[in-house]
């Protein structure tokens, strides 16, 4: 289903993100003008093999390289070395509401985000009613998103991001969003999808719910894989090791 | 590689089907927001072209009293404006279009070249907007007994190769300075710089005559100046296109179209740690 060989992501940290002219006149005086960059691998020598229906839970300290990972299983961002391969649909909720505009209104959102994330018009249409009863937003569905407070956002994108059965799901960190009653909506619903087969990577500092729901689990630091397997042993082995 | 290359284009052609939805979404999305907190809405994409025309005008044929021998001077000036602003406004915002979409493509995957498309598409819908008003200044102004009242001919069907030649041509453009944007955002401004000079370098307001002869080369490297030409034939002589016309419009727009969409293609994979 996925298949992850050998791969890296090389950043370059010290970037220059507004490289103007001014700052090439000064390097072009100081005489150095290919300043050798740092080199940073966000990612390196990942190795991961992930079959049809299984639950991956991915953890590691902030900066480990897990939102990274999963951004090159989506298709986010091409390896600087090695090969990825997927199969199946993706249904990226890597950040809800990334395609959002906060003019328009929830109703005119729905249609423009289900696009961006490559679902056909007829689709939309037919679900259209299913997204808007899933958000419970009925009452403000013509309002402008501007005008949302950030729970109601998340919980419009959650309802359209889902509305799929996608093969292969990449979740990160949103199964907080909302009031309580939506969380344990939006967990029953994640849960669904698994029961249903659907291939999981899942990002979340939660351990207890990694331990709930995944088959394995990979942990990573520093760009590295450090352990793959049972997720009740290597949740614990990792809390042991960051609490120390 | 070479199969790569055959694969893009295989890729470009059933990402086209998959993201059309995606594709009007955007433009509509453009459209909505355009409008969205004024009272006359959507009317405004009509009155607006009408009432600057209207100024310009007034501008160029009562006060500098500008005009073209032969010709009525007002559709003289208006159709190279439509084709001008039509280019100005395009290229400008899909300059913009990939830098001002970083969020959406460091989270989604969505193929970027329909940032600059969308943005050509949208300023395009508009500039077939601003041919209503053309058209009833075509057909209402000049005077027939001088013969500069124009007259509406098959020849006008011609007209959308003219358009054609100038969308391909400024998206080409168009994807070529959004991925010069992503590296290098001083073009923003050099390009503005750029661009009205290169407004007062297109035959717009005069007419090519007034030029010396020895320097006519130089205006005759500019697309846009072809274009215009083109549809100038037809609307004010009545004439078929000189075939000289048709060679260089289909040449720069071909040409151009397909450098722009090169470049995106080399570059596109290292957006993402740019924007």
């Amino acid at each position: 289903m996925i298949k992850l060989e050998n791969v890296g992501i090389k950043f370059n940290l010290g970037i220059e993100r507004n490289y103007s002219f001014k700052q090439l006149f000064v390097d072009l005086l100081k005489g150095k003008r290919k300043k050798k960059q740092p080199e940073f691998w966000a990612l390196k020598n990942i190795d991961l093999d992930i079959k049809k229906g299984e639950v991956v839970g991915l953890i590691g300290t902030n900066g480990a390289g897990k939102s990274t990972l999963l951004k090159v299983v989506a298709g986010v961002m091409k390896p600087t070395e090695g090969k990825v391969s997927v199969s199946g649909g993706i249904s990226p909720m890597i950040e809800l509401g990334a395609g959002f505009d906060m003019d328009l209104t929830a109703r005119e959102n729905i249609f423009l985000n289900a696009s961006v994330l490559g679902y056909s018009e007829d689709f939309v249409k037919s679900k259209f009613n299913e997204i808007v009863e899933f958000s419970e937003l009925h009452d403000f569905i013509d309002v402008p998103v501007r005008n949302f407070s950030s729970g109601m956002v998340a919980r419009l994108a959650f309802s359209i991001a889902t509305i799929v059965e996608p093969e292969i799901l990449i979740v990160d960190e949103i199964l907080g969003v909302g009031d309580v009653a939506f969380q344990a909506k939006s967990e029953a619903k994640m849960m669904d999808m698994i029961k249903g087969g659907t291939t999981v990577l899942y990002v979340s500092h939660n351990i207890e719910s990694i331990k709930k729901i995944c088959d394995r689990v990979v942990w990573l630091d520093h760009g590295k894989i450090i352990k793959i397997g049972d997720p009740v042993t290597i949740c614990d082995e990792y809390r042991n090791k960051i609490m120390k | 590689m070479e199969r790569s290359e055959k694969m893009f284009f295989k890729n470009i052609i059933a990402n086209f089907k998959k993201y059309k939805f995606l594709l009007k979404q955007l433009v509509s999305r453009d459209f909505k927001v355009k409008y969205k907190r004024s009272v006359l809405g959507v009317a405004w994409s009509l009155l607006n072209p009408l009432l600057t025309m209207a100024v310009l005008a007034i501008v160029f044929s009562q006060m500098f009293k500008f005009s073209v021998p032969g010709v009525n001077y007002l559709v003289y000036l208006l159709t190279g404006l439509v084709f001008f602003n039509y280019f100005s406004e395009a290229t400008n915002l899909a300059m913009g279009s990939v830098t001002s979409n970083a969020t959406l493509i460091s989270k989604v995957y969505i193929p970027k070249y329909i940032f600059p498309l969308s943005k050509t598409l949208f300023v395009g819908i508009n500039f077939l907007l601003t041919l209503i008003p053309l058209y009833i200044i075509i057909l209402v102004t000049g005077d027939p007994a001088e013969g500069t009242r124009c007259t509406i001919t098959w020849l006008h069907l011609l007209l959308p190769f003219a358009f054609l030649c100038l969308f391909l041509f400024t998206t080409g453009l168009g994807m070529l300075l959004s991925t010069i944007a992503v590296f290098f955002r001083d073009i923003f401004y050099i390009f503005g710089i750029l661009i009205s000079l290169w407004m007062y370098l297109t035959p717009i307001m005069y007419d090519l005559s007034i030029i010396p002869e020895s320097l006519h080369v130089i205006f005759k490297l500019n697309p846009l100046y072809w274009f215009i030409d083109f549809a100038r034939q037809i609307i004010l002589y009545n004439q078929f296109p000189t075939g000289n016309c048709w060679l260089w419009c289909a040449l720069s727009a071909v040409v151009v179209f397909i450098i722009g969409l090169v470049v995106f293609k080399k570059k596109q994979d290292k957006f993402i740690y740019y924007v």
